[in-house]
């Protein structure tokens, strides 16, 4: 007597809440620094998509709807809002996180338990996040991508054929160090000095004034943050020594610091110049919703992502299995996604090997995608 | 409700014990098995993580000292070796201290003081580093102080690793611990269940042999019963389903067996009464045979007298007449008996009518008798006629003898001899005509006889007729108890195909007697064949007699035997 009543009102409320969900939005979580500027750039790419897709009607009649969660770039933080995201009844996806440390922390939980959701990152970059699970996806290449392409730049562009390496001693800076190195080296370049730093490091002086007295180098490499960056140029100028500088997208903001940074070279998955109407769009789009600003690579990527997932959910619904299932066929045995940001297709990682990586130079406050000459 | 219906099964019973005991061994196995194995995984991830911990914080302490080592020669020694040493060892480190976050079963406490140790060990590799700058400068005095900074995130980074290590065993002794308390918890669980499993099954064990060693005493007892013929009413109380459909189908074999036997009893006597009637006239019927073959032998030793012996042949046929008619009263017995079994069951008809041709032979026989005996009528005119001529002859001989001794006295002395030869002629025509009168009286005294037994005949005929209606009715009777007295059906096979080679040779003999004038010779002989004929016939009679002798036997055992039960 009691089984047939219990399966009676479990039908009476998957009916019920079954007539709930077609009218109830489509929960997407967003997770990243908000009170920083990379955060609230992203956040500004997930909302300006959303906006978009729910102008339309939404997917299948559904409008969709943002979970926003905090992580403070701490991986701490990240775990905890992550589980607090995984648990969240409706959740079919989470866009984020902003940072390799906060992606790699909060991927255990959305990979793990009996219901795993995808998570999406627009910007971590860490080689780290590529064995981070099947239910993690990026929509940036690796930080090892940028290592190479910036060396390749200083060769064929700068004319660089010794470059002095100033590293920031954690993985991201010792992976960007490394694919810089061995692909320099394998054009034939020469590093003449690697030397690492940490944020506390009280001087950058006799780093650079031996690299000076030893007789320079054709460029120099970057590969940390731009807090670093900041220092070691403002260094540059107090010795009287200039090289050309060239560092991996760690160093966006540098632009708009207060040092002068024109001419430094950058490697982005984006830039807001990026010639493609949609992308053109998008960038009109963000500007006229929020200011004079223009949009950067995690801002971008976060809103490719969200418009990646309404097409996989238009697809195959909102069901968090399904939703990876079809992901992980996205420029494979479905097609590549068109984004802002360029070409999206998976591989087995979910990493994005074939997206392109731009070189930006700053000019004038701006990163401009720089021209080949 | 259905539950206790269910239960009140030996079956159902028997797989619920079976079933307890083995739903328990099954818990038990599956608690043993799924302790084992959490406890193997545990123990080999716990050695496996306790293992690369051990390795990767012996490394890392190793490699630190490497570093701190070099790091301080290069600020007395400059070579470009001891620089590479250092830059090795800081590699090195940071390789540990990345394989530390690969570490399974981290918790957020661990992944805090890995990323506190690559901090630190960054730290450290960096005031080196810019010790060594300076160094490479000439700034002896600042590059010491630069390398004095690397003191405290160096004490700070080993106590760190040390902690590290602790935790980790530690955490492999609390992990222990509490492999320990499941284990005894699964050990408390696995002797409860098992203590549970034996005395559920212990329990409904007894409670099933109960169940069906009462019933069974009492089924055995009934069934003793039985055995000994007691067929009355039995009550056998409640039981378990198997046995109560055994109690019902008992009680019904009790009430079957009960119809059957007073049945059988009314059956039995009177299949015995009949057997009786039949074994009787069975034996009357022989006697009857031996008559008739009696007075074969007789007709047979009459015919042999020829014409003359016809009286015999006469008193033969007498015989043979109140034989028939003896066998007709018989056959009207039989008739009755046949009507009494004919009630039995009347559907048997095919084997009795056998017996009934023979009946029906047995008519023609003595309808040809009578045409033959009516031919000897006709006969007889014919020797008639002769006599008469004879007596004419005679009566003319005298005549003509009386003449001739007129003449021979008109003769004289001459006429003497003469006289003497008439006289004898006369003498001898008188004695002639006293012969033929003497034939034709004889004669004439044959002829009532033939009379009288042609009219004897015509009855035997008739009463024959009558045999065989009531020969059919006997046959049905016959045939009804065929099963019963198969040996008697053959042997009234026998007395059939005996009665036909009978008939034959009846058929032959009364051609004979047609015949008699003629070939009187061969009459005996075929008139022999007859009575032998007749005498097989009587053996068989006689046979199947003894026969029904033991199917009355028979139906007295049945009736005894049948005595036994107590309905």
């Amino acid at each position: 007597m009691r089984n047939p009543r219990t399966i009676l009102s479990l039908l009476l409320a998957a009916a019920v809440s079954g007539c709930g969900s077609s009218d109830s939005p489509i929960l997407i979580g967003l997770a990243g620094p908000f009170s920083e500027q990379p955060g609230v750039s992203m956040r500004r790419g997930a909302e300006l998509a959303v906006a978009e897709i729910n102008d339309r009607g939404g997917i299948r009649g559904r409008l969709l709807e943002l979970v926003v969660k905090d992580d403070s770039a701490s991986t701490e933080i990240a775990a905890r809002v992550a589980r607090e995201l995984y648990e969240t009844p409706g959740l079919v996806a989470v866009v984020g996180h902003v940072n390799s440390g906060a992606t790699i922390a909060a991927a255990p939980i959305y990979n793990g338990g009996s219901r795993p959701v995808v998570q999406i990152s627009p910007s971590a970059s860490s080689p780290q996040v590529t064995e981070a699970g099947p239910y993690t996806f990026r929509v940036c290449p690796s930080d090892l991508v940028h290592g190479a392409r910036l060396a390749e730049w200083a060769w064929e562009e700068v004319g660089a054929r010794t470059a002095a390496v100033l590293y920031q001693n954690d993985a991201y800076g010792r992976g960007v160090r490394t694919t810089f190195q061995q692909s320099f080296e394998a054009l034939g370049g020469a590093v003449v000095s690697e030397d690492p730093f940490v944020a506390p490091l009280p001087t950058f002086e006799p780093y650079l004034l031996r690299l000076s007295r030893r007789g320079g180098a054709d460029a120099m490499m970057i590969a940390g943050t731009r807090a670093g960056a900041e220092r070691i140029i403002a260094t540059l100028d107090s010795l009287g020594v200039s090289y050309p500088v060239l560092g991996g997208d760690g160093l966006y903001g540098i632009e708009s610091s207060d040092v002068d940074a024109t001419g430094v070279l950058i490697s982005s998955a984006y830039l807001p110049d990026r010639i493609s109407p949609r992308n053109e769009a998008f960038v009109a789009a963000y500007q006229a919703a929020f200011g004079d600003v223009a949009p950067d690579h995690r801002g971008a990527g976060a809103y490719d992502a969200v418009h990646l997932l309404a097409r996989v959910i238009r697809e195959v619904g909102p069901d968090r299995r399904r939703i990876q299932s079809y992901l992980a066929t996205v420029g494979t045995e479905s097609a590549p996604f068109q984004g802002v940001t360029g070409v999206i297709a998976f591989d087995e990682n979910g990493d994005v090997p074939d997206k392109e990586v731009v070189i930006g130079v700053v000019r004038g406050g701006r990163v401009v995608t720089a021209v080949r000459q | 409700m259905r539950l206790r219906i269910r239960l009140n099964t030996i079956k159902a019973r028997v797989i619920a014990a079976l079933g307890v005991l083995i739903a328990g061994i099954v818990v038990i196995a599956l608690i043993g098995v799924g302790a084992l194995r959490t406890l193997d995984q545990t123990v080999s991830r716990e050695l496996d993580g306790l293992t690369q911990a051990a390795e990767i914080t012996n490394g890392l302490v190793v490699t630190l000292f490497d570093e701190l080592r070099t790091g301080e020669q290069y600020l007395t020694d400059r070579a470009a070796t001891v620089r590479q040493a250092f830059r090795d060892a800081g590699e090195r480190a940071y390789g540990y201290q990345s394989r530390l976050r690969t570490l399974p079963d981290l918790r957020e406490a661990d992944r805090l003081m890995i990323a506190r140790i690559a901090e630190l060990q960054a730290e450290v590799e960096v005031w080196y580093s810019l010790a060594h700058a300076q160094v490479d400068l000439g700034r002896r005095a600042a590059a010491e102080r630069t390398a004095g900074q690397v003191r405290v995130p160096t004490e700070e980074l080993l106590r760190l690793v040390q902690d590290f290590s602790a935790l980790q065993r530690n955490r492999a002794g609390i992990v222990a611990q509490s492999l320990r308390q499941s284990s005894s918890d699964g050990r408390t669980m696995v002797w409860t269940v098992l203590a549970a499993s034996v005395l559920l099954g212990l329990v409904v064990g007894f409670a099933t042999v109960r169940a069906v060693e009462r019933p069974l005493s009492r089924l055995e007892a009934v069934a003793k019963r039985f055995a000994d013929g007691d067929l009355r009413p039995i009550t056998l109380g409640d039981m378990p389903e198997e046995l109560a459909s055994l109690a019902e189908a008992m009680t019904r074999i009790s009430t079957k067996l009960r119809t059957l036997v007073a049945s059988l009893v009314g059956e039995s006597e009177r299949i015995a009464a009949s057997a009786n009637d039949f074994s009787a006239i069975s034996e009357q019927l022989a006697a009857s045979a031996g008559e008739i073959s009696t007075a074969m032998i007789d007709i047979s030793g009459g015919a042999g007298l020829q014409v003359s012996g016809l009286q015999e042949s006469s008193s033969a046929i007498e015989q043979l007449r109140a034989a028939t008619e003896r066998n007709g009263k018989m056959a009207g017995r039989l008739a009755e008996l046949s009507e009494e079994i004919h009630h039995l069951a009347a559907k048997y008809e095919q084997d009795v009518s056998v017996s009934a041709t023979t009946l029906l032979e047995l008519g023609d026989v003595v309808q040809t008798s009578a045409n033959q005996v009516e031919e000897l009528d006709q006969l007889s005119d014919s020797v008639y006629d002769f006599v008469e001529l004879i007596k004419t002859i005679s009566t003319q001989t005298n005549l003509l003898a009386l003449n001739a001794a007129i003449e021979a006295a008109r003769a004289g002395e001459r006429g003497i001899g003469f006289a003497v030869v008439a006289d004898e002629v006369r003498q001898l025509a008188d004695s002639s005509g006293a012969a033929a009168e003497e034939v034709t009286q004889t004669l004439s005294a044959v002829r009532t006889q033939v009379g009288q037994v042609s009219s004897t005949m015509a009855a035997g005929r008739a009463k024959v007729r009558g045999v065989e209606t009531i020969a059919q009715g006997a046959a049905d009777a016959l045939g009804e108890i065929r099963r019963a007295i198969e040996e008697v059906e053959e042997g009234a096979q026998r007395v059939k195909n005996e009665a036909a080679g009978n008939l034959a040779a009846a058929q032959r003999i009364l051609e004979e007697i047609g015949r008699a004038s003629e070939a009187a010779s061969s009459h005996a002989s075929a008139s022999e064949e007859v009575a032998a004929a007749a005498e097989q016939q009587g053996a068989s009679t006689q046979e199947m007699a003894a026969q029904a002798t033991q199917l009355n036997e028979a139906a007295e055992r049945l009736r005894t035997l049948v005595k036994g039960f107590r309905v």
